[in-house]
């Protein structure tokens, strides 16, 4: 397994938009975006000619356009006002805790609930139940294992790519790259009871992508799963990224999205509270490094005489661990070993880890993402 | 797409052990279990030949045409080739008691001075042999009587006049085949066969809605019509549903000889109509019903379990006690429309009542299929 470094993720995005803008022939007309290019922006993925989508920042078409969504169940409001912009070629995270409102905000988007208020754009078409054009481009990985437990492996992936490619033997191939793509080859005639949680989520990853799909939205494909098949999974979901897909991807693991996101929205309470790439989100808010000294033998008044200390914003001694909060673009922690140092206070092991997303969320909205 | 589906929905349902064993194995444990039970109700009321013996010590003139009379009794076809009624034993008294202590006769009849009918318990057998007895003398009495006042009259046909018996009463069934009211239990066996065919309409409801299973929120984000998934599902289940009929029916017929009269087509044109009926039930308890897949089947079952009560499978007279009382709720129990559907071509010549209650059932088919629809065409949910 191979975590790829934030380098490697923005390099790749890099080269997708440098693919893209060499592919296309850009056509601006009336805010529109027109390519002509008989693949498509995503090579062979791409079926038909030439296709109109509504042109998203840098002339990067736009893949879901979300404006003011609403849906209350009686007095309760699970999406307030939702904007969201999703553009052609990005791993977009929805983050937020548990009944923030991403797995609705799903559901609506896929025109499978009822919402109160809004307009949704998919491809740039109105998005409905009957929008077959729309929904045969869209793969949908289910935050619950929604396969048949009647049929293997290699049934039930061919049963719901059959809904999408009616020809027997693209099927059959198609079937066995999505089988080959989540790693279930030794488990084809597996029925779903046989396999581990982990082997199960690949089974739903193959259920939805199978059909080679250019929108795929994957809500928490990685709830109860062991750490191996989380980092194949989201080893997966790059792949597909850089085979051309436009990733949807929501969870509440925020190291997840921190790892994989090219975008992130923060979602609380049906709001977007936050939104943008991770350093862009991490640059909104006031908190930089957090460092943890330990010290040896230090008085209890050195948590009071650190928080006085210019640029820290908080200090709290555990034990012999001091966890120091400073704001961020300041040489912080050069500044507070001097100090400690000038205290005559010896050290012992020192961490500095730079502002997380739940740095961003606790300092957004007063509460840790986890909560 | 259509045989794509159809297979699938085919495997999903044969694979799912727990509702073929409702559907199919449950009905014919059951019929097994009845068949044995009905058989043993039943022989109590079967008469077979009364196994008696007959002491050849001693005796009069009158014993020995007792014996001739019995000779004729149990000798081949009985009257009307009906069954003969005598199964005798020519032999000594002493063997006669034994074998009556051995309980391999229910009595026998000898000579003490007078004829003696000697039996251990009572019961039919027994008084079919004092009937006989009883006759017998009286037919000796008359003879006698006639021959003090005209002697002459032994010259004619006095003897076979006596001898003769007329019937005046015919035993005969309405119905092609023959009265038999043990059939009716297995009758609404079929029928709650049926809406047992409810667990698979439910699974296919449930396998398409968004709002029920995951599953069915995948196939509702597929470019292809929900509707179209839907009865191609609903089909490969009513498939099913009529395999396990055909298992059964064959099964009650072959094995248990269960009789089903002549009218076979009429009984087959029953079963589908139960089996759709009884799928669509299901289908419609599933689309309706805002409950997660437990409380659904528990009303499948209850729901069937108390019109086969009604329909008298549990107890018989039921059936005809709820007809007399409150014929509307035998019309309104479409269990009961299926059961009687058998019972009504089982009995009766004509086809009014069979054709008034298939047209009944087709109303519920109908009524279940409205519902299933209105609730299974929406495309959007207001939760999930």
């Amino acid at each position: 397994m191979r975590i790829l470094p934030d380098m490697d993720i923005l390099s790749h995005r890099q080269m997708r938009l440098k693919k893209q803008i060499t592919n296309v022939i850009l056509l601006m007309d009336s805010g529109h975006l027109q390519w002509n290019n008989p693949e498509g922006i995503m090579g062979a993925r791409k079926t038909g000619g030439d296709m109109t989508f509504p042109a998203g920042e840098m002339g990067i078409a736009m893949v879901i356009q979300v404006k003011n969504l609403v849906k209350r169940y009686g007095d309760l409001t699970a999406l307030d006002h939702l904007n969201l912009e999703i553009h052609e070629g990005e791993i977009f995270g929805l983050l937020g805790p548990n009944g923030s409102g991403k797995t609705t905000a799903i559901n609506c988007i896929l025109s499978l609930l009822k919402f109160d208020k809004g307009d949704i754009m998919i491809f740039g078409k109105p998005m409905s139940p009957d929008a077959y054009d729309i929904k045969r481009r869209i793969g949908i990985v289910m935050q619950n294992v929604a396969v048949f437990d009647e049929l293997t492996v290699y049934e039930n992936i061919d049963y719901f790519c059959g809904l999408y490619i009616t020809d027997k033997n693209t099927r059959k191939s198609l079937v066995e790259e999505a089988i080959e793509f989540v790693g279930l080859g030794d488990f084809r005639k597996f029925y779903p009871k046989k396999l581990s949680g982990g082997l199960l989520r690949r089974l739903n990853i193959a259920c939805g992508i199978a059909h080679k799909p250019d929108l795929i939205i994957l809500d928490e494909p990685t709830v109860a799963v062991d750490p191996q098949s989380r980092n194949s999974i989201l080893e997966g979901i790059l792949r597909l990224n850089s085979e051309g897909a436009t990733v949807v991807y929501t969870s509440h693991y925020m190291e997840e999205v921190e790892q994989i996101c090219s975008r992130i929205a923060i979602l609380d309470r049906g709001k977007i509270i936050a939104q943008g790439t991770k350093d862009e989100l991490k640059d909104m808010i006031r908190s930089g490094v957090t460092i943890e000294v330990e010290l040896i033998g230090a008085p209890p008044s050195i948590e009071r005489d650190v928080r006085d200390l210019p640029h820290i914003l908080s200090a709290e001694l555990n034990g012999n661990m001091l966890v120091v909060k400073s704001e961020k673009g300041k040489s912080n922690l050069v500044m507070l070993l001097d100090y400690l140092k000038s205290r005559n206070i010896p050290l012992g092991r020192v961490y500095s880890e730079p502002p997380t997303l739940n740095d961003v969320f606790l300092e957004i909205t007063g509460k840790e993402l986890r909560d | 797409m259509f045989s794509h589906i159809y297979k699938y929905r085919l495997k999903c349902i044969l694979r799912d052990r727990q509702i073929i064993f409702w559907t199919m194995a449950f009905p014919l444990i059951l019929a097994t279990l009845f068949h044995m039970t009905i058989a043993n109700i039943t022989s109590s009321e079967t008469f077979s030949e009364v196994k008696i013996a007959f002491s050849e010590e001693g005796g009069s003139q009158e014993y020995r045409l007792l014996k001739e009379t019995l000779e004729q009794m149990s000798a081949g076809e009985g009257r009307n080739g009906g069954k003969k009624l005598l199964d005798v034993t020519y032999t000594s008294r002493g063997e006669a008691d034994s074998l009556l202590k051995d309980g391999k006769i229910k009595g026998y009849i000898c000579y003490d001075g007078e004829i003696k009918l000697v039996v251990k318990d009572r019961g039919l057998e027994q008084t079919v042999l004092k009937g006989i007895l009883d006759d017998f003398r009286q037919s000796i009495s008359s003879v006698t009587a006639i021959l003090e006042e005209n002697p002459a009259a032994a010259n004619g046909s006095l003897f076979d006049d006596i001898a003769k018996r007329a019937d005046y009463l015919i035993e005969s069934a309405a119905g092609k085949a023959a009265p038999n009211t043990s059939v009716h239990y297995f009758y609404t066996l079929i029928a709650m066969m049926c809406f047992y065919g409810g667990f698979h309409g439910l699974k296919e409801v449930m396998s398409v809605q968004a709002n029920q299973s995951s599953a069915g929120a995948r196939v509702n984000m597929a470019p292809t019509r929900k509707m179209k998934v839907f009865l191609v599902s609903i089909l490969a289940a009513v498939t099913v549903q009529l395999i396990e009929t055909a298992l059964l029916l064959l099964y009650l017929a072959f094995v248990l000889r269960v009789d089903f009269g002549n009218r076979i087509a009429y009984v087959l044109i029953t079963c589908v109509a139960g089996s759709f009926t009884g799928v669509s039930f299901g289908a419609c308890i599933a689309a309706t019903m805002k409950t997660g897949e437990g409380p659904k089947i528990a009303v499948v079952i209850s729901v069937s379990m108390i019109m086969s009560f009604f329909s008298g499978m549990m107890y018989h007279g039921i059936k005809t006690i709820v007809r007399s009382k409150a014929p509307v709720l035998s019309y309104l129990n479409p269990l009961n429309l299926i059961a009687d559907s058998f019972y009504s071509l089982y009995y009766y010549q004509t086809y009014t009542r069979y054709f008034t209650n298939l047209a009944l059932l087709c109303g519920f088919f109908a009524l279940f299929s409205m519902f299933t629809y209105l609730a299974v065409r929406r495309r959007k949910y207001a939760s999930l």
